[in-house]
């Protein structure tokens, strides 16, 4: 388990160390001129050619990624072309919403799938659930999106489609407000902060839950007919014990993988179902930062997705080996 | 049905399962079939009833319908009356299902492997099983020999080896005290040393708590060594019922006189070929009105085809028997021993195979820090020479290192040290235990077995002609060419994997348990084949098998594997007259026989 940690510890700085690389290459193959962006469309030629060298563009390409690199090593992502503040600032105020958003999409994505499996299970080949399900299931995430958004806050009225809280000023010590919300005594403001939550979460949770629950169904039906499961029928259990007891567990470890696959998915469709909703996340940061050519706000976010991504694959691969313990991390 | 006299010496008891026109019909892809046609028994306490058959007979399906675990996605439709214990059980409800299941029926599984919960211990898994008897987990496994209760209690079944969870899967059944207990085939994954040791225990508890045990099996041999009544089943109906030393010493149905007549043991007849059934099953259709055995029986006469034969007093014994013309039936011995003895065989010195010094270990065991694992030693030099035209059979318990070793003369696996030399540069040809798995499912025969032509497409005249002689070479019908192998039986998949392996004739041809997965009959006319192949192609041999009679009908010398190492090389009658090493030894007192009792 310690070198299991350990190596993922090391995939990860791999990761950030690629990623880097890349990002530093592309900052100098684009046509975007950053210190051109930072000046102004309308600035004279000296005034973008002194921003140039205070920006150390001059340096050659060598330097400015050793620079790059120390800076990154001491959580310095740069300052972003278009907010004019550190990005790792910029980072520290829009992740606790996408944390929020996405922490609470995988959870719900988990019961749509568990769901879905039970339903398919109870009614075994309904052809309502299936069309259901392919329908669902080909619709991409924009067009979802807008349609919840159309739907429920538009034209019903039932649920909020923009922003986080209707409470403007509140600010908690966490930033998740859900929590915040009750950690401060403000109930109130924790529905409030949930009820905001439902249609994006719904966005990216239907994708999740379509995955994630076809990939346990068909791992329950295989599961279903070994012959451990006879045996414990032949107990004299009953069938959902059997089912919960003996079934689930053996069949977590493919719809766990598809999790871990949907995960990886979830961080690019943060980006749309936050520009949709207008979520003040790192995902609507980072559309705006591309919109912008603001590469160090776009870099710190992949570095923060990347990041993010590789925890959620080692906790989930931790849960597997939890599941089954012939996995041997 | 015909009143039987029961176990002679005891007082007549109250049966504890009363069975009347059982008649099971299930839906397979919509097509239903009867499995089970109109079947009736009774069972005593205390008994062991065996009940024999071949693959496909019913007697599963009949296991199965007694627990009320039949497929539900194949629709199961049963008829007639299962009493068990006072309690009506066709037609019964969920919860008294469920019930019975707890207290009253339990199962031993065929596959002691999978009937397992890999990802629960053993003391979960048991605790789950417990309806309120005394006596507790460590107890009841100590009960079937285990000898360290309290680790393998805690042990996932993947930590214990077959015969260990066989004897877990026994504890978990007996511990709830059940008055019926359905044995399905509890030995055949296992070598005879473990079977025999399992078979004791099961007699044993079957005396201690007066457990009925339906024992199912296709070998009367090791039902002779077990059972008190045996019932011999043959496509879903009782063809003879009676005391299991009447049936065994004295079979009254046709159908059991052939499967005695193809069981082979220590004993068998190994210059000539064994005396197999007549001709595969086949399935039958429109038998309601007949005789189900009509089509293969040697005796039959013309009204076996019209008349459906009454279960009626045998007239060899104290039994029952459905056969119209069962008095001819003690004529088939008689025919079965007239087969021509096997061609003098021409073994040259030359080695088709040498294996020298193999030495191989594979990492097992839990991770060290860096994720290295201990190597677990498997081979330890092993010295194996094969000549051309000769055939060895390497016997040896599971784990022994067998089938590694047949992969590291094939070829596909390469030995840690050691030399492995062949006499031709053509790779071996290797036929695997389960010839459905060893097929692709969606190439026909043809197509298959012409695969290895290469240059010539199989479609072609010349092609065709090379797959059909090859079929006809193993007995296959070129009828056959084009079919799927789902649409094939076990026997027929066999032969198919067989003249794949033979069209372009290898000098050598390796064989993993072929026969170990087949019923009796199944497994002589297999062993029959390959004794007539590798003498009209010349062909060199290495049988690996966990059978020392099949080792020793088929080979000219045996070599016994014993954790990794040769113990014992010698030929197979000096093997068996006087085994050197003390565990061929076991090997050969092991091995069940006729007389009740078993053992040597």
């Amino acid at each position: 388990m310690l070198a299991y940690l350990a190596k993922s510890i090391v995939g990860a700085v791999v990761v950030l160390l690629v990623m880097s690389f890349i990002f530093f290459s592309l900052q100098s193959i684009i046509p975007a001129d950053p210190a051109r962006a930072i000046a102004g469309p309308n600035a004279p030629l000296e005034t973008v050619e002194a921003m140039r060298e205070q920006l150390g563009l001059d340096d050659p390409a060598v330097v400015q990624y050793g620079r790059f690199l120390f800076r990154l090593a001491h959580a310095d992502l740069g300052t972003s072309v278009r907010t004019r503040r550190p990005v790792s600032d910029d980072i520290r105020e829009f992740l606790p919403a996408t944390l929020e958003l996405g922490l609470v999409s995988i959870a719900l994505g988990m019961v749509l799938a568990g769901a879905m499996a039970a339903l398919q299970f109870l009614i075994p080949g309904s052809a309502g659930i299936r069309l259901a399900m392919v329908g669902v299931g080909s619709t991409p995430i924009f067009l979802s999106a807008l349609l919840l958004a159309y739907f429920f806050w538009f034209q019903l009225d039932w649920l909020p489609g923009a922003g986080r809280l209707t409470y403007g000023d509140f600010a908690g010590p966490t930033g998740l407000n859900v929590i915040d919300g009750i950690l401060v005594g403000r109930p109130e403001v924790s529905i409030d902060a949930l009820l905001h939550m439902i249609l994006p979460a719904l966005a990216l949770a239907l994708p999740i839950g379509i995955a994630v629950g076809r990939s346990l169904n068909g791992a329950l039906h295989e599961v279903m007919r070994q012959t451990y499961i006879r045996t414990a029928r032949g107990k004299g259990l009953g069938e959902t014990k059997v089912l919960l007891r003996h079934g689930l567990r053996n069949a977590a470890t493919a719809p766990l993988s598809m999790l871990s696959l949907q995960v990886r998915l979830l961080f690019g469709n943060l980006l749309v179902v936050e520009r949709v909703f207008g979520w003040p996340g790192l995902g609507l940061y980072a559309v705006q930062a591309f919109a912008s050519a603001d590469l160090p706000a776009v870099l710190g976010v992949a570095i923060v997705f990347g990041i993010l991504y590789i925890m959620a694959n080692t906790l989930i691969e931790i849960v597997q080996s939890m599941a089954d313990s012939r996995i041997n991390l | 049905m015909v009143k039987l006299p029961h176990r002679l010496s005891e007082p007549v008891t109250e049966s504890v399962l009363a069975v009347k026109d059982l008649s099971v019909t299930l839906s397979r892809e919509g097509r239903p079939s009867r499995v089970l046609d109109g079947i009736s028994f009774d069972m005593f306490p205390g008994e062991i009833m065996a009940l024999v058959g071949e693959s496909g007979s019913g007697k599963t399906s009949i296991g199965l319908t007694l627990q009320g675990l039949l497929p539900r996605e194949h629709l199961p439709q049963i008829a007639g009356s299962i009493r068990l214990a006072g309690i009506e059980l066709v037609g019964a409800g969920r919860r008294t299902w469920q019930s019975v299941r707890r207290h009253l029926v339990r199962a031993i599984s065929q596959d002691p492997m999978g009937a397992l919960n890999p990802t629960m211990t053993i003391r979960r898994q048991m605790r789950e099983s417990n309806a309120g008897s005394e006596g507790s987990i460590e107890d009841w496994l100590s009960r079937t020999g285990l000898l360290d209760p309290d680790r393998i209690a805690d042990a996932l079944p993947h930590r214990l080896s077959g015969g260990q969870r066989q004897r877990v899967l026994i504890a978990m059944a007996m511990m709830a005290r059940p008055k019926l207990l359905i044995a399905d085939e509890p030995t055949t994954a296992l070598d005879v040393t473990m079977q025999a040791q399992i078979l004791d225990l099961l007699r044993d508890l079957a005396r201690e708590q007066q457990t009925a045990i339906l024992f199912v099996t296709h070998d009367l041999t090791v039902a002779a060594s077990l059972a008190d009544r045996a019932l011999v089943l043959y496509a879903g109906r009782i063809v003879e019922m009676g005391g299991m030393q009447d049936v065994a010493g004295n079979a009254a149905h046709p159908y059991s006189a052939g499967l005695l007549a193809a069981r082979f043991d220590l004993d068998s007849d190994r210059r000539r070929p064994l005396p197999t059934l007549p001709s595969e099953r086949t399935p039958s259709t429109n038998v309601e009105n007949a005789c189900a055995y009509a089509t293969r029986c040697p005796i039959a006469q013309p009204d076996c085809t019209t008349i459906r034969p009454p279960l009626e007093p045998a007239y060899v014994h104290a039994g029952a028997v459905a056969c119209l013309h069962h008095k001819q039936t003690p004529t088939l011995s008689a025919l079965r021993t007239d087969a021509k003895p096997w061609p003098a065989l021409a073994i040259q010195e030359t080695a088709a195979l040498r294996l020298s010094n193999i030495g191989k270990a594979y990492p097992t065991g839990i991770r060290s820090f860096w994720g290295r694992r201990q190597p677990q030693p498997v081979l330890n030099s092993v010295n194996l020479s094969i000549k051309l035209g000769e055939c060895v059979a390497l016997v040896g318990e599971s784990g022994a290192g067998k089938s590694t070793l047949v992969r590291i003369a094939a070829g596909l696996v390469t030995p840690e040290s050691g030399t492995v030399a062949r006499f031709d540069r053509l790779p071996p040809q290797v036929v695997f235990q389960d010839p459905v798995a060893a097929l692709t499912p969606w190439l026909t025969i043809g197509e298959q077995i012409g695969e290895r032509l290469r240059a010539i497409s199989p479609d072609s005249d010349y092609g065709r002609r090379r797959v059909g002689e090859a079929m006809k070479l193993v007995g296959l019908d070129p009828i056959l060419m084009d079919a799927l192998p789902a649409e094939m039986s076990v026997g027929q998949c066999q032969r198919a994997v067989l003249a794949r392996a033979v069209i372009v004739p290898p000098r050598l041809l390796l064989c993993d348990e072929p026969i170990s997965a087949m019923d009796v009959s199944l497994a002589a006319t297999t062993l029959n084949l390959l004794g007539d192949l590798r003498r009209r192609l010349d062909m060199a041999m290495l049988f690996v098998t966990h059978d020392l009679a099949a080792a020793r009908i088929i080979a000219d010398r045996i070599a016994v594997l014993k954790d990794g190492q040769l113990v014992e090389i010698a030929d197979p009658d000096a093997i068996v007259a006087a085994p050197q090493s003390p565990y061929t030894r076991s090997l050969v007192t092991a091995m069940p026989s006729l007389q009740a009792g078993g053992g040597r």
